[in-house]
């Protein structure tokens, strides 16, 4: 019997098995959290990023902020931007995470269930968002203007 | 389960695209954070990617965002529950707001682009 089933409070029966059923799973919440809002955040926000900054921009058929260094850094540096950035990027990486090692399931590697994978995708997602936290901290200083 | 099942039928087949959205869409978002260290390089080193297999790529990663974005939001129906005097909302609206919301938000995000990138 797996670890999951044999925890259910009906198993164990019992004042301490109830109280152990209703204890929140933090973990769980957290991890949940993060794929759910990394799946909103990818949609509602980043079709329009790759229009203008990956196809509208660079064929110039608008003027956008990524395409010349002022403007980039101008923007860049606004500490609300950074913060969305940060958010934009980080967020996601937790559902794609998710998505793609169940995507490893499905397709048949079983491997992808194990706990050294969940490290590796999960633990992928905490390096981007700690590698986006330091590029945002250290590429352009913080500016109000 | 049988190796290639999800080619048998086409509903298995867009599942499992939809799973697969979320490579392209990281690698788009690799992108963008070299883009943005990119304007550490200072205003003469400062080359932002510009290229046509830059945009190619950029189409057919946009392709599998739209189908992320259309296919997410559409469960929000099935998820969001809210209920407004006794009365649940129906699912049609709140699939509806969400679409709202990233028109909306498409729009604001666009604006900030473009606005501030006139030189």
């Amino acid at each position: 019997m797996s670890e999951h089933t044999s925890s259910l409070p009906a198993e164990r029966g019992g004042q301490e098995g109830a109280v152990k059923a209703h204890k929140p799973a933090v973990a769980h919440l957290f991890w949940w959290f993060m794929f759910a809002q990394g799946g909103v955040l990818a949609a509602i926000l980043l079709p329009v990023h790759i229009l203008i900054q990956g196809i509208l921009g660079p064929l110039g058929i608008v003027p956008v902020a990524d395409r010349h260094y002022d403007t980039w850094v101008n923007i860049v540096g606004n500490p609300l931007v950074k913060l969305y950035l940060l958010v934009l990027i980080a967020f996601p990486f937790f559902h794609f995470a998710h998505r793609l090692r169940y995507l490893l399931v499905d397709l048949g590697v079983p491997a992808a269930r194990g706990v050294p994978a969940q490290v590796v995708f999960y633990g992928g997602a905490v390096a981007v968002t700690l590698v986006t936290v330091y590029i945002l901290l250290t590429t352009v200083p913080i500016s109000f203007g | 389960m049988p190796r290639g099942w999800w080619t048998r039928r086409s509903n298995y087949f867009w599942y499992i695209v939809r799973e697969f959205t979320s490579l392209p869409l990281a690698l788009w978002l690799l992108w963008f954070l070299v883009e943005i260290r990119r304007a550490q390089d200072g205003p003469a080193g400062y080359h932002p990617h510009g290229s046509l297999g830059f945009v190619v790529f950029s189409v057919i990663v946009l392709l599998f965002a739209l189908y992320h974005s259309v296919t997410f939001l559409s469960l929000a129906g099935a998820i969001l529950h809210f209920n407004v005097a006794d009365r649940p909302i129906p699912s049609q609206l709140i699939v509806l707001s969400q679409f709202a919301l990233w028109a909306a938000a498409s729009v604001v995000v666009g604006f900030v682009l473009i606005y501030f990138g006139r030189t």
